[in-house]
């Protein structure tokens, strides 16, 4: 299949030989897609690693209410959509087509069976993908969540049952600022929130999560 | 459950008296020109004396814990 895209002209498969690169080429899927066309959505089974192959793609994240936080405008050669190929999980983010726009789709499968026979490169990207997953995920919560429903995930996050096997977790307000991207003044107010809210009771040094329930209905 | 009281790093703490001074319950002094809840069953763990140290001598961490209310 001739390739428009020059697989060696992306990072991932500069160093690779023609063997390789005839493997890639075989499993590739071509696909189109109008402007404004919707290519995945978060949270689906991952398709495999895209590449463009004209146009440009934007890989965003929404909030329930229906805004939305561009990660980044996949340009023609570029990839994305690598994470969940890498660690198996769902697609982390949605993307869309911002022009007419034609991708390639490599399966996951074909690009993991290239690293497939080192397992320290495995051994390295694996956390590196979560650490990728987390972070977007954390732009998703400073875009679209208030500090309160953020501070209200982290104390879901971070509660555990008193004498239950999982160890009691300890944050300073500075540490909680630090945590959900706010500063201590707003932390002691957003807390105060919480427990006129009923959602959690602060009890000396214990914050106790009386009502997760309540807390949830903040995220 | 014995009060808890705020965490004290007389390394960093300087001797200023700011957290002294400012303490609602009285429950700071100066000890040895440095920090200590004298106190202790007066401290209310408001964190004030966390917010305001200069030298960040001072922590009040929280437990975090899960305790629904049926």
């Amino acid at each position: 299949m001739p390739l428009q895209v020059n697989l060696r002209s992306i990072p991932y498969f500069a160093g690779l030989g023609d063997e390789e690169i005839r493997r890639i080429e075989s499993g590739l899927v071509e696909r189109s897609f109008a402007k404004g066309e919707i290519l995945f959505v978060e949270g689906e089974p991952c398709q495999g690693l895209y590449l463009v192959k004209s146009g440009q793609v934007s890989i965003f994240k929404s909030s329930p209410e229906g805004r939305e936080q561009v990660l980044f405008i996949a340009r023609q050669g570029e990839s994305f959509n690598d994470v969940p190929v890498l660690d198996g999980g769902p697609n982390p983010a949605s993307a869309a087509a911002i022009e007419p726009s034609t991708v390639y789709i490599i399966p996951g499968e074909t690009l993991l069976s290239l690293v497939a026979d080192c397992p320290a490169a495995m051994a390295i990207i694996k956390p590196l993908a979560a650490r990728l997953r987390h972070l977007t995920i954390m732009v998703e919560d400073l875009s679209f969540r208030r500090v309160v429903s953020r501070l209200a995930k982290l104390l879901l996050e971070m509660a555990v049952v008193e004498g239950g096997p999982a160890p009691i977790r300890r944050l300073t307000q500075d540490e909680m600022a630090a945590r959900v991207g706010s500063v201590r003044d707003v932390i002691g107010r957003a807390l105060k929130n919480l427990e006129k809210e009923g959602a959690i009771k602060i009890e000396g040094q214990r914050i106790a999560v009386v009502s997760p329930e309540k807390l949830r209905q903040m995220l | 459950m014995k009060a808890a009281i705020p965490e004290i790093d007389e390394e960093k703490c300087t001797g200023c008296g700011d957290c002294v001074t400012r303490c609602p319950t009285g429950a700071v002094e100066l000890v040895g020109g440095k920090v200590a809840i004298v106190r202790p069953d007066a401290c209310s763990y408001c964190a004030e004396c966390e917010a305001l140290c200069p030298s960040h001598a001072i922590q009040c961490p929280f437990e975090i814990v899960l305790k629904p209310e049926s």
